[in-house]
């Protein structure tokens, strides 16, 4: 079976840049005091490239 | 709640991948075996996620917010006593039975300890608990979907059912085993930023605990006394029922969860599984109850902007985790934290269809209906019953809307069948004494005397349809922990007075199956990581949790 954190990886990867994305169009929320795409997505982005990198590194 | 765009693209890239897992996974699907069991081959950090997220179901996700809201940091003992205990105990001291057995479920080794009669009760039992379980968490996904979304009810379960089928029918086990994983990482990074966002918006937990009743922000200050704490129940009650007979009943013995250790790839790791998942267990309550509790908080702060819906004369709960999101996520987020939501609804149907698929297979068709087919046979027959396990999940889903109590019942059923089940293990794996006759009727009688329980008491006008009532309970929680007492109880009063009475079987017959007769297996793993230490290091961080928030 191919190495699982590949994929999971690529997923968190693909949405961190998606709300990283956001982050820069003023989506906004009712009581929001700060930009939590912009946080959550650079947070998704360094989880998924950790990811990729471990299963790069174990193969 | 309006979606943009975005957040459907977040969504349908969510299907895509747990699909494309579902596809690479049924390339490694040679026999029943590997589709029913995943071969005996997944690593340690897989199987551990896996045990945690196949119980962490979107009613699990939606009910701890809400009783978060209802009952504070209480809550937290659904995890920090109502399961780390028990996750230690199965990996250090019931593991080596389970996976050196070579059973291929529980019911299997109920079978092999004593006898077929109670592998067919519990395999019975089981089965229907899981296509009821997964169909109340369809009914509940389309019941919020269309609540939240404006979705209809048949569109979200047909939906979810035929994605799930996809992936389960494609890859078994591991598919679900590995799509559990990347369901797990996806609620916790999509809840998580509501948890810190809703914490800092009520001033911390500072903040919160100054707007709170104290009863609410202390775990264990008011457990003493049913009228002093928001559950309304009592020490004992509290300990022996959810943290001993509940919680050992559910993480010990119930194959959802057991499955995944049993999926390692060696004893090793089959051992380790729940002991590693108990380090995320301790950690989830700040993500699932905090909001809740302080959803509650900003509630009591005027010109917060925020407070809880109201239901009748109280607070509407079970609404704290969408209304927080709604106003909490912007765009983008929020497709993350309802794809979350969606995943935590997938999750539990999956794991209750290959559970079900895995013990109908085994533990029914091959023991009762054709026994000695080929292998390719029970292959089929496994991706077969997968179908009809969704098929009756979706009916269930269904029926379930008839009923405005539906689950309540799932609850207690919950309860009528797990809790005397752990006196049967109990016994089973730590008393080479017990016997088939003994576990059988143990069985009966422990789900007879939460039967009536139930029957003979009351708690917020439920149960008491045997007459009396003979007690009334000021909880229906504090009830569920009493009718699991008395359940466990009977079940090991009668299993051990039969058993006295039968003839046990020969030592031979019960080599790696009961303590005694078992060689435990040596770990050359350095003591960091082998299950004994393991397990203290997980108890002092959990001592070190309860004494935060005594």
């Amino acid at each position: 079976m191919h190495d699982l954190r590949n994929p999971s990886g690529l997923f968190f990867v693909l949405l961190g840049l998606i709300l990283t994305a956001m982050s820069f169009t003023g989506a906004t929320a009712p009581l929001l005091e700060m930009n939590l795409n912009l946080y959550t997505g650079l947070f998704m982005l360094a989880f998924g490239g950790t990811l990729l990198w471990l299963a790069k590194r174990a193969s | 709640m309006n979606l943009a765009f975005v957040d459907y693209a977040i969504l349908a890239l969510y299907f895509l991948f747990v699909l494309g897992i579902g596809w690479f996974a049924r390339k490694r699907i040679k026999t029943s075996s590997d589709f029913l069991t995943s071969g005996h081959s997944i690593p340690t950090w897989i199987t551990s996620l896996a045990f945690l997220a196949a119980n962490l179901g979107a009613q699990e996700v939606i009910g701890m917010c809400a009783s978060g809201a209802k009952y504070g940091i209480m809550t937290a003992h659904f995890y920090w006593i109502g399961a780390v205990p028990a996750m230690i105990f199965v990996g250090v001291f019931m593991m080596p039975f389970y996976y050196g057995s070579r059973a291929r479920s529980v019911p299997e080794y109920l079978k092999l300890r004593f006898d077929e009669k109670t592998r067919g009760l519990n395999a019975i039992t089981f089965a229907a608990m899981t296509v009821f379980s997964s169909g109340i968490s369809m009914y509940a996904l389309g019941r919020l979907f269309e609540l939240v979304l404006g979705w209809s009810f048949t569109s979200s379960v047909i939906l979810s059912a035929l994605i799930v089928l996809a992936y389960t029918y494609l890859g078994g086990l591991t598919s679900a085993i590995y799509n559990e994983v990347l369901q797990f990482f996806l609620i916790v990074i999509g809840f998580a930023p509501l948890a810190i966002a809703a914490t800092i918006k009520a001033g911390g937990w500072q903040g919160i605990s100054s707007r709170l009743d104290a009863n609410l922000t202390h775990s264990w200050r008011y457990a003493g006394d049913a009228t002093q704490n928001p559950m309304g129940v009592e020490m004992f009650g509290l300990v022996a029922g959810l943290g001993f007979v509940l919680s050992f009943g559910y993480w010990c013995t119930d194959f959802l969860v057991v499955q995944r250790a049993m999926a390692a790839n060696s004893m090793a790791a089959a051992r380790r599984t729940p002991l590693i998942a108990a380090f995320p267990k301790m950690i989830m309550p700040f993500i699932v109850i905090l909001p809740g509790i302080a959803a509650l908080a900003l509630t009591k702060v005027a010109g917060s902007g925020y407070a809880l819906p109201m239901k009748g004369a109280g607070y509407d709960y079970d609404a704290a985790l969408t209304t927080l999101m709604a106003q909490f996520y912007p765009a983008g987020l929020l497709g993350v934290g309802l794809t979350a939501l969606m995943a935590s609804f997938m999750s539990g149907m999956a794991g209750n269809v290959t559970a079900f698929n895995t013990v109908f297979t085994y533990d029914i068709y091959q023991s009762y209906i054709r026994k000695d087919a080929p292998d390719e046979h029970y292959l089929a027959v496994g991706r077969w019953t997968t179908v009809v396990g969704i098929a009756l999940s979706i009916a269930t889903a269904y029926v379930a809307q008839l009923y405005n109590n539906i689950m309540d019942l799932l609850q207690l059923v919950f309860g009528f069948v797990n809790a005397p089940l752990f006196a049967t293990f109990l016994l089973g794996m730590f008393w080479k004494r017990a016997t088939g006759h003994g576990a059988f009727w143990g069985l009966l009688a422990g789900s007879a005397a939460a039967w009536a329980t139930h029957g003979l008491s009351v708690a917020e006008g439920k149960g008491a349809y045997f007459g009396g009532p003979l007690y009334s309970f000021p909880s229906t929680m504090a009830q569920n922990f009493w009718i699991a007492i008395f359940a466990w109880t009977v079940c090991m009063a009668v299993s051990v007075t039969v058993s006295l009475a039968t003839a046990p079987k020969r030592d031979e017959e019960l080599r790696g199956l009961v303590y005694g007769l078992t060689d435990m297996p040596h770990d050359p793993a350095p003591w960091y990581q082998r299950p004994g230490p393991l397990g203290i290091i997980v108890l002092v961080a959990l001592l070190g949790l309860n004494l935060l928030f005594w």
